[in-house]
């Protein structure tokens, strides 16, 4: 099955290379063929995630190896969606590298499947780090369109619409991933108190989603106010992607808690 | 006044405030809370003083994370709930306002009859005013962002008294006995397993409350995610251990006491001579000389359990060492050693259902708030002959909808652009 998961990642790396090349090089066939590599390599990681659930009889979601796993899925699935509605490739450029990162981390973590803890046994599983994934994906992905936005005002290769077109995929992005972060707390709330005992613990990890829901709230209220728009908001979202890595990966490193586990 | 009072509900101030609350999160995850003050003294040395002084030990408990708190609730009710009085205001002449609006997008006749066909397979209600059609969907929409800030001021206010009102107890009870709560509730645990018949690590028990009113509930199993409520009792799983379990017999008049042992306990008739239990090890390894290696650690359950005890007869300690089935007499009492027995660790806690409730209530109300803004966002276009304009509270995401589908782009500042 590890085969499975270092061809997706091999493909994953030969489509960031491609396009790469081909956006350096004005190559329109590399870039092409960069999408449909990634296609395969979306295709098949989305056979790892299967084959995995099958073999651990559950979801596959339970420590870092097997979320930052599905967070990279998720990344590629929203890239692939925000491409097939838009028809532009503006956003691959960064988005693929994004999940090409999120997919090194989860090479770099233990990949053995290990028995779902009796704390982890829940209907609430599901719910709540499946809604993370789609979470931080989508904030990567504001974050990428973001970092998109700057690099085309800074070499001046897009027009008034595209940058008009990034700034609203950006804030939809973010409406997204923040509606299903609010669902990642508060499915956690609920579970904690069956689990725990208590809604909230200011356990590290709850404390750093509260965070990093504050960050896209903040956002969000600067974006409605329109005092920040454009250039600045998108500094914002590309600033805001480290510390959903910092909630996802960092506070399980760096801190101890009662999410250790995760 | 009027200045305070404005400053109180504006989004700047609520900005400000969750800003704040976010650095104090910070702090409060970095160092770590609750520990002893020795603790802080040992590990930030001349500095613990500062961390001590501005409570950075309990921020989440500090009088100025509680305060901010307290101001974010004033926020929320100025800002939030006083402005729904304005969305409703606008919501009823919402459509005169629409038919008012100037077209900032012209289309040919072509584009304008297929707009009209577009918005009415998006199920768009249709009504006419001031010789304009006006489209709308979603009006419902407009109420999303109250919705929203009233689940958060409702989650802060039921979160505390969810947290903070219940007492919690943590209580070990070994299976066969009872524990009596201060207000005279019995809760009485009948068995407990760690692991299930496959082995796998389950830690469940079977339990019953009994009321002081006399009222008690059935048996219930009890295990992780699964607590089990009656009355305003709730038992959580918490813990297990494992107890040793000594039968200790007197030959001389026939009595026998079953003893379950946790910590280092002294077992003797006089008080002088008798067995003292020091502890209890899951593992064992015995070499081929005899010599045995004690094991500490292994997952869950004893796989192959000893004990260590002391034999102490007049003054003299002999240590020893038993495993289940062994006997050991001294000055005459018998202490036979039985398999360890496995009791949980329960977490008793006297709930408010009530705030629990409207708690979660909150919690619903937050996602769906969420949903209406994001995704019911209010729909109000006006279309003439010439083109159309959009209106309403949240008009951006149908003009960059339209703009796509129909070849027209209204830039932010309502200029018009052809899109390439």
């Amino acid at each position: 099955m590890k085969t499975l998961f270092f061809a997706a990642f091999a493909l994953y790396a030969a489509a960031v290379i491609l396009q790469f090349s081909g956006t350096a090089f004005r190559k329109e066939k590399l870039t092409k063929l960069a999408w449909f590599v990634f296609l395969g390599a979306f295709a098949v990681h989305t056979g790892f995630l299967i084959a995995r659930g099958i073999a651990a009889k559950r979801l596959p979601l339970s420590n870092q190896f097997e979320f930052a796993n599905a967070f990279a899925w998720g990344v590629a699935l929203m890239l692939i969606v925000m491409r097939g509605r838009l028809r532009t490739d503006w956003l691959s450029v960064v988005a693929m590298p994004a999940a090409l990162l999120v997919m090194t981390y989860a090479a770099l973590q233990p990949m053995e499947i290990r028995d779902l803890m009796p704390a982890l046994r829940s209907g609430w599983f599901g719910v709540h780090i499946g809604s993370a994934v789609l979470s931080y994906a989508a904030f990567v992905i504001a974050g990428s369109i973001g970092l998109r936005y700057l690099l085309a005002l800074r070499k001046g290769d897009a027009d008034k619409k595209a940058l008009s077109q990034m700034d609203f995929l950006s804030y939809r992005m973010v409406a997204f991933g923040f509606l299903f972060l609010t669902i990642v707390i508060v499915s956690g709330a609920i579970w904690a108190e069956q689990a725990w005992s208590s809604f909230w613990s200011w356990d590290p990890k709850e404390v750093w989603a509260l965070i990093t829901w504050i960050i896209y709230a903040v956002f969000l209220h600067l974006r409605v106010r329109g005092r920040l728009r454009g250039k600045a908001l998108a500094w914002y979202l590309v600033i805001a992607v480290p510390v959903v890595f910092f909630t996802f990966a960092g506070v399980n490193t760096l801190m101890h808690g009662m999410h250790t586990y995760g | 006044m009027k200045k305070v009072f404005n400053y109180l509900r504006s989004m700047r101030f609520g900005i400000l405030l969750l800003v704040l609350i976010a650095a104090c999160s910070v702090v409060g995850t970095l160092i770590p809370q609750g520990r002893e003050i020795a603790w802080y003294a040992q590990t930030y040395r001349s500095f613990h003083g500062v961390i001590l002084l501005l409570r950075l030990n309990r921020v989440f408990e500090s009088w100025y994370f509680i305060t901010l708190l307290v101001l974010l609730c004033l926020n929320l009710t100025l800002c939030s709930v006083l402005r729904i009085f304005r969305v409703v205001r606008g919501a009823k002449t919402e459509v005169e306002r629409a038919a008012r609006l100037p077209d900032t997008v012209r289309l040919s006749p072509e584009g304008v009859e297929n707009l009209r066909e577009h918005l009415r397979e998006q199920h768009f209600k249709t009504e006419t005013c001031g010789g304009a059609e006006i489209f709308r969907r979603h009006s419902f929409g407009r109420y999303g962002s109250f919705l929203t800030h009233l689940s958060i001021l409702l989650t802060v206010i039921f979160g505390a008294l969810a947290l903070y009102t219940p007492t919690v107890q943590d209580i070990p009870c070994m299976p066969g006995e009872s524990v009596v709560l201060e207000d005279g509730t019995e809760i009485r645990v009948f068995d407990f397993h760690i692991a299930d018949e496959t082995g796998r690590l389950d830690y469940r028990s079977r339990v019953q409350i009994a009321l002081p009113d006399g009222r008690s509930s059935e048996i219930a199993e009890l295990w992780v995610n699964h607590p089990f409520s009656f009355g305003s009792w709730k038992l959580f799983q918490q813990s297990f251990g494992t107890a040793g379990s000594l039968t200790v017999t007197d030959p001389a008049t026939g009595g026998s006491d079953v003893f379950y042992l946790t910590e280092q306990s002294f077992l003797s008739a006089d008080g002088r001579s008798g067995l003292m239990y020091d502890t209890l090890y899951p593992d064992y390894v015995r070499s081929p000389g005899g010599e045995v290696t004690l094991i500490t650690i292994t997952e869950g359950t004893y796989p192959n359990p000893i004990y260590q005890v002391e034999v102490i007869s007049d003054g003299v300690n002999t240590p020893a060492l038993a495993v289940p089935g062994d006997e050991l007499e001294v000055l005459g009492l018998r202490f036979a050693f039985n398999d360890p027995v496995e009791y949980p660790g329960l977490r008793v806690k006297h709930v408010s259902r009530l705030w629990n409730g409207m708690l979660v209530a909150a919690f619903a109300l937050m996602v769906a708030g969420l949903t209406v803004t994001f995704f019911y966002e209010p729909a109000l276009i006006r279309l003439d002959a010439d083109g159309y304009a959009v209106g309403g509270p949240k008009p951006e995401r149908m003009r960059v909808e339209l703009g796509e589908l129909f070849g027209e782009y209204e830039t932010d500042s309502g200029e018009k652009e052809r899109a390439e």
